[in-house]
């Protein structure tokens, strides 16, 4: 087990340190440049001059990366170039920001999206699982900005039940900062559910096809039994790796909902730091949400061994 | 009447010469009252005298009082109830709140809100008094004094002296390092070295040339030009906001808000909302979502293709301030087919403003006539003809130059309403037989380095920007079609024109309305002919409050007045 941990933590690293190099020297694709982005068009060019030499953007960019790098490893991630505070007091703020809205929307669809694709698994070919199927699949189709628009309209203003951002005022309690956070959690449900119940009932379907089984129905147990003590760990297999990808979009991609409900997470934080080419920050985001990824990828494959033995991660090796 | 006329000649005789002879233009009813009022606080009197004068003197007679045009630039005064938190809708400001670095409305609505200016430019460009109590020019200009209020403090309890002005504008104007948005508009007026402090209440400005419009590039319209403490490194001013005005800081969190709490050390009346809670928003959509949905009481600017929903509601307070924020159409006067002024005229008179402004605008813009002076500004000559379509004359034109069915590019970037206009533009020009290929791309790619040679912008046959509003139309007439290089930084049409230039230094110069006016008459009868660029519209800066929200005061470069705000019962 140690093994297979440290194997697993030396290829995060490499995959990290990858990722890092690929969005410096990748943003540099883009045009204009730090100090003409932060003073606007209209400043004077030495003025512009000044300012990339206070920042040290106008060293060659290995030099740049080099030093980034460094500090990296001290510990010290920098400060924003745009903003002027530290990275990592934006990074913690939004990074908690978008943890909170993802398990909200975690622990609404997953059970929720098991729930059906078992269900529409059982009920195979009949109504109940072309309504699950079709529906869900029609739902998760609509793009986010639209499903989003269409509940602040329903419920935040006509109904005027729910709060139209995402924010709760500073200091707010659970419950309340839950109520703000239903709406955008409530579009990610809409979005996720249709795939994630069809992996599952596709999981499903399979188990129960299985030989194993069957043996078990012929034992003569209760199809309850069957169901949870056989069927349900093999058909949910695939469906933890489903959730364990998404889970890097729920905590960095989420600009539309982000942007929608006025929400500061991760994803307006990168995009916007990519646009202005503010580098410590955009780095910063990005290896965190990389980080995330790679902790979900690791905490899905111990899962899947813990469910079903056959796998064991020395086969992984 | 002999009393009253009595104590106007005394009155006169204490007046400057400049003074006297705005006084006279009143009374000859060359200019309205509105005009006397807003060109006299310029040159540093106070209202309660104009208001005096103006009473005494007769003259021709308005709106009367020196607050009120159009639709309600502030909400009407009435019956508010002392305290309350009021809660803003911004635009998130990209920079941070550094008084040097900040470019953009979001940043200006941060300096305002604790910040105070030497005087404060109100929707009818009139000067109100703020850290300086009045100010006046030498004979011909070139030296103003600006006398400092006292018994002034900072928030953090420190007394302001006139030192602190000086190092203020010092840091602003430092070449080395110091604010690129107020050097555009103090670049060539102001040299670094040249303000005195002779005692703790008076500052004089030595300027390099006469300029008759100086205290309106040092008040809240050159919106980086905040009074802070001369010890005081800029780049900290984010930790604490400091300032003099009637709200403090009680925190700020980037990218989210900030809240303030009432000034009661604040050396005039004493704000009337306990707090101010600034919600910053990336995007306008959310904003005029929140505000319908009852999250903000008050939107700072919203936009009319993004705020349909608000001029529709006739529960919206929708405060509109005439400005002179515009869109500039260049077409580059040394590259073919351009070079000829007739093709340039033929294409000026191809687009239908009164369309324009109806449709992009819902009427709530000013049509523009080829040239800086927007109909906001007391110098502009309104006598000059204004320019119509006319699709006949225009091909005539056209036929006339041998340029007859040409194709040429256009470059712009896909903010605001610009690809609308652009895509309009292009329509109106297919009526005339010039065919226009629309590029539009984002601003990073059209503005590049912001220099010649390295930005499409400024490089390009013909594109359109997007200028902000300024108190004066100095810096436009200059760094948009200054021939000198050094000068005509933001010449995107390459103009070039020696008569102009003699004008237009001219113009800066002059004191008086009268002489501003028959110089502008003659700068915009030059343009007209030679349109180098068109100007299409002027259009209004518009905030939104909530019925119940009384006295909220915006400013079109963005900062925002609550300190008379509140809810009425």
């Amino acid at each position: 087990m140690g093994r297979f941990l440290l194997k697993r933590l030396g290829l995060a690293v490499i995959t990290l340190w990858l990722l890092s190099v690929l969005v410096f020297f990748g943003t540099q694709v883009l045009p204009g440049n730090v100090a003409r982005r932060i003073l606007g068009p209209f400043a004077d060019q030495a003025a512009v001059d000044n300012l990339n030499e206070e920042l040290g953007t106008d060293q060659p960019l290995l030099t740049q990366y080099w030093d980034w790098i460094t500090d990296l490893l001290t510990g010290d991630l920098g400060n924003s170039l745009a903003l002027g505070v530290p990275v990592s007091e934006l990074i913690g703020d939004a990074l908690v920001n978008s943890l909170k809205l993802a398990a909200l929307a975690f622990v609404l669809v997953v059970p929720l999206a098991i729930f059906g694709g078992v269900l529409a698994a059982l009920r195979r070919d009949r109504l109940t699982d072309r309504v699950i199927t079709i529906g869900g699949l029609t739902l998760s189709v609509v793009p986010e900005f639209v499903t989003g628009i269409i509940l602040i309209l329903v419920f935040g203003l006509w109904l005027d039940i729910l709060p139209v951002s995402a924010q709760a005022p500073p200091g707010s309690g659970f419950f309340t900062q839950l109520k703000y956070l239903l709406l955008p959690a409530l579009v990610l449900v809409i979005l996720l559910f249709g795939y994630i119940a069809r992996i599952t009932r596709a999981g499903t379907i399979e188990s129960l096809d299985a030989d194993y089984t069957r043996t078990a129905v012929l034992k003569g147990l209760p199809r309850r039994t069957v169901i949870r003590r056989h069927v349900l760990r093999n058909s949910l297999l695939p469906t933890i790796a489903v959730v364990a990808t998404q889970t890097g979009y729920l905590i960095g991609g989420l600009v539309v909902i982000e942007t929608l409900f006025n929400y500061p997470g991760m994803g307006r934080l990168i995009v916007t730091a990519s646009r202005q080419k503010d580098m410590p920050l955009l780095e910063a985001g990005v290896l965190i949400v990389g980080i995330v990824f790679l902790v979900a990828m690791l905490l899905a494959d111990l899962a899947y061994s813990l469910l079903n033995p056959r796998i064991r991660y020395a086969r992984a090796e | 009447m002999d009393e009253k006329q009595r104590r106007v000649d005394e009155v006169r005789r204490e007046r400057s010469e400049v003074e006297n002879h705005l006084i006279d233009e009143y009374v000859l009813g060359r200019i309205t009252r509105r005009e006397l009022v807003r060109r006299g606080t310029v040159l540093g009197m106070s209202i309660p005298l104009l208001s005096f004068v103006a009473a005494a003197c007769g003259g021709d007679d308005d709106d009367g009082a020196a607050t009120a045009t159009g639709d309600g630039e502030t909400t009407a005064a009435g019956d508010v109830q002392p305290g309350g938190t009021i809660r803003v809708a911004l635009i998130q400001p990209t920079t941070e709140p550094n008084p040097l670095l900040v470019q953009d409305e979001g940043g200006a609505g941060m300096l305002g809100s604790t910040g105070e200016y030497l005087s404060f430019s109100d929707e009818n460009l009139a000067l109100q008094p703020r850290i300086a109590e009045s100010w006046e020019p030498n004979e011909d200009g070139s030296v103003w004094t600006f006398a400092i209020r006292q018994g002034v403090t900072f928030h953090n309890g420190a007394t302001l002296t006139a030192n602190d002005v000086v190092e203020t504008f010092e840091k602003l104007i430092n070449p080395d390092g110091g604010s690129a948005n107020a050097q555009s508009a103090l670049g060539g007026v102001l040299t670094p070295g040249n303000i005195e402090a002779p005692d703790d209440a008076t500052v004089v400005f030595n300027l390099d040339a006469p300029n008759g419009s100086f205290p309106t590039l040092v008040s809240s319209a050159n919106y980086n030009a905040i009074i802070i403490p001369a010890d005081l490194d800029p780049a900290d001013w984010g930790q604490t906001f400091e300032g003099t005005g009637p709200f403090k800081l009680q925190n700020f969190t980037p990218q989210v808000g900030a809240t303030f709490v009432r000034n009661d050390a604040y050396w005039g009346e004493k704000a009337n909302p306990d707090t101010i809670e600034v919600k910053f928003y990336a995007e306008e959509g959310p904003m005029v979502v929140a505000f319908q949905g009852d999250e903000v009481d008050f939107v700072e600017h919203f936009s009319v293709a993004g705020g349909k929903a608000l001029l529709d509601n006739p529960d919206v307070q929708v405060i509109g301030i005439q400005t002179a924020t515009h869109r500039q159409l260049h077409m580059r006067t040394d590259k073919e087919p351009f070079t000829d002024k007739r093709v340039r005229q033929a294409i000026g008179l191809s687009i239908d403003r009164n369309a324009l402004v109806d449709g992009l605008w819902e009427g709530r813009a000013d049509i523009g006539n080829d040239s800086p002076f927007a109909p906001v500004y007391p110098s502009t000559d309104t006598s000059v003809a204004q320019r119509e379509q006319d699709l006949e004359q225009a091909r005539q034109l056209l036929a006339d130059a041998g340029a007859e069915g040409f194709t040429v590019q256009l470059d712009t970037w896909d903010g605001f309403e610009i690809p609308d206009l652009a895509q309009l533009v292009k329509n109106y020009a297919a009526e005339i037989g010039v065919t226009i290929n629309l590029k539009i791309t984002d601003s990073a790619t059209y503005y590049g380095d912001g220099v010649f040679g390295n930005s499409t912008w400024l490089d390009s046959v013909m594109g359109i920007t997007d200028y902000g509003h300024r108190p004066v139309p100095n810096v436009y007439l200059t760094a948009a079609l200054g021939g000198d290089p050094k000068v005509g930084v933001w010449n995107s049409a390459h103009f070039k024109n020696d008569a102009y230039d003699e004008l237009v230094r001219q113009f800066v110069a002059a004191l008086d309305v009268e002489s501003q006016k028959g110089i502008a008459k003659q700068i915009q009868e030059l343009l007209l002919d030679e349109t180098p660029i068109i100007f299409p519209y002027f259009y209004n800066f518009l905030s939104a409050a909530k019925p119940n929200l009384l006295n909220a005061v915006s400013a079109a470069t963005g900062q925002f007045d609550l300190s008379k705000a509140g809810f009425t019962a």
